[in-house]
């Protein structure tokens, strides 16, 4: 089977991820993203999620906290902005980031306070929802 | 004869110095280690952000889209003639001495950027791989373009600053040392050359430097060069980026040490913006291909390109602060060993005297004894 080399970057760790795989799914700013091996040249930006990366019959995950793709045929480079494997991930952390998230939104949505930064808020929100998940915890 | 009470008095002094110069070479040393781990982490990032802009450039010479940071050479060239929009350089340094050559070294290469006046022998950075150090090549392709303002174009300016230069090089002693450099940025104090060329500086050392030479800061940075923070390269991108959409400057240039190995860190320039397209078909491969941008080219590179932007002025940043810290180190270093030296021939010095000083008095005891027998 044919792979292609996924190459993950940040910019305060350096390679994250570097290993041939069989197939990675991804959601970027317009919607979810399926690369084979043999893609064709891409380039896109992503939002914060978690990474699916097949290898054979094996699936793993990988949080990104948003970033840029660029695919060609043989290799896909990602600059994320962060980037975390299951067993770095802190549950504890993600969760109470989670609830301080939605706290916010939701005085937001109740007073339109012009102090909350709202865009910033739902990114918390996604982030830490995607860390969860890649935990294994999905949440809404 | 010396007196021995000065002499036990400047020992003391210079183990107090050793004493502070050998806690600092500790400081620094700790930090440094900080500093280099914080680069090597931002290397590969930085560098694939690099190669990635080569292969999108390299393909996007020729196409009907046109972006304001990306330009041909042409293009620029003729922004040039029209407009009268200013150079902007970014000079990181530190915000501390005692850094040995560290500081000096950023100002000179600072100088010899700035006022490059396409006569300039060779820099002293020969980056053989640095297929992005555009200053020059664009400064050379603008140098016979006469501007059709040329009562406050900044082409004027540069003819009188290529005098000022030439002055310079004609002086015997003027050989391109830091020396020469120095007196031709006072020449420019009094013209007007540096209406022309606005300045960011990251550094309290560089801010009073350029600011006392009479150079126009438009931001300066202080208190951030030994631990540099994304959010001010951010801060400082989008400021640039702002200037640059509204034509207020048409060059920005980035001048900061690259920092090599703990023994050498090369002060280096590079141009930021604009991004011309005709370097990266010469120095890659010609792409036939292709890309597909999602959603589309242009919210693609609103993004990515200020992104880059960036990326690029934190990764100096990080250059910057491993070489200043180097340097400190080897500075201090130094300085230790020399107080050691120095304390090891006082010593010696003392003890001459002292014994001078007991001979003197066991010959002046012998001699009174003689005198009475």
């Amino acid at each position: 089977m044919s792979t292609i080399l996924l190459e993950v970057a940040t910019p305060d760790k350096g390679e994250v991820f570097s290993k041939e795989i069989g197939m990675l799914i991804v959601r970027s700013i317009c919607g979810e993203l399926g690369i084979l091996p043999k893609h064709a040249r891409l380039m896109t930006e992503l939002v914060p999620h978690a990474m699916r990366i097949k290898d054979g019959g094996a699936e793993s995950q990988l949080f990104v906290g948003g970033g840029f793709m660029e695919v060609t045929p043989d290799k896909i480079t990602i600059l994320a902005d962060s980037a975390e494997k299951p067993e770095e991930i802190d549950t504890e952390r993600a969760r109470a980031a989670m609830n301080r998230a939605q706290e916010r939104i939701e005085n937001f949505k109740q007073s339109h306070d012009e102090q909350i930064d709202i865009g910033r808020a739902e990114a918390a929100l996604a982030r830490a929802k995607a860390r969860l998940l890649v935990k294994g915890e999905h949440i809404g | 004869m010396a007196n021995l009470q000065n002499i036990r008095r400047r020992i003391r002094s210079v183990k107090n110095i050793q004493k502070i110069t050998n806690a600092m070479d500790m400081i620094a040393r700790s930090r440094f280690n900080a500093a280099r781990d914080a680069l090597l982490s931002n290397m590969p990032y930085v560098s694939k952000t690099k190669e990635i802009m080569k292969r999108v450039m390299s393909q996007m010479r020729g196409q009907e889209y046109e972006h304001p940071f990306v330009k041909t050479r042409e293009d620029l060239i003729a922004s040039h003639t029209n407009g009268d929009g200013k150079f902007l350089f970014i000079v990181i340094a530190a915000d501390k001495g005692l850094a040995g050559s560290f500081t000096s070294n950023v100002f000179k290469s600072a100088h010899d950027t700035i006022e490059y006046d396409g006569t300039d022998i060779i820099n002293s950075v020969e980056n053989e791989d640095d297929s992005e150090n555009f200053h020059k090549k664009n400064f050379d392709a603008l140098k016979d373009v006469v501007p059709m303002r040329s009562s406050n174009s900044k082409q004027g300016k540069q003819y009188t600053a290529t005098g000022g230069m030439a002055r310079a090089n004609a002086h015997p002693s003027g050989a391109a040392n830091s020396g020469a450099n120095l007196s031709v940025a006072r020449e420019y104090h009094d013209a007007d050359y540096v209406d022309g060329v606005e300045l960011i500086t990251v550094g309290r050392k560089a801010t009073t430097h350029f600011s006392q030479r009479g150079y126009n800061i438009i931001k300066s940075f202080s208190g951030i060069s030994e631990r540099p923070n994304y959010k001010y390269a951010r801060e400082i991108a989008d400021l640039v980026l702002e200037r640059f959409k509204t034509g207020e400057i048409i060059d920005v240039t980035l001048i900061y040490t690259q920092f090599k190995s703990a023994i050498s860190c090369i002060p280096s320039s590079v141009t930021l913006l604009p991004i011309i397209t005709d370097d990266f078909v010469q120095g890659g491969e010609n792409l036939k291909e292709e890309y597909i941008y999602e959603p589309d080219v242009v919210s693609i590179l609103n993004d990515f390109l200020p992104h880059r932007l960036a990326t690029r002025i934190y990764g100096a940043m990080l250059h910057s602060a491993a070489s200043e810290l180097s340097s400190r180190m080897n500075a201090m270093s130094n300085a230790t060993d020399n107080a050691q030296e120095l304390v090891g021939r006082l010593n010696l010095f003392y003890n001459k005297v002292r014994q001078a000083g007991i001979t003197n008095e066991i010959n002046e005891i012998v001699g009174g004894a003689n005198a009475l027998e």
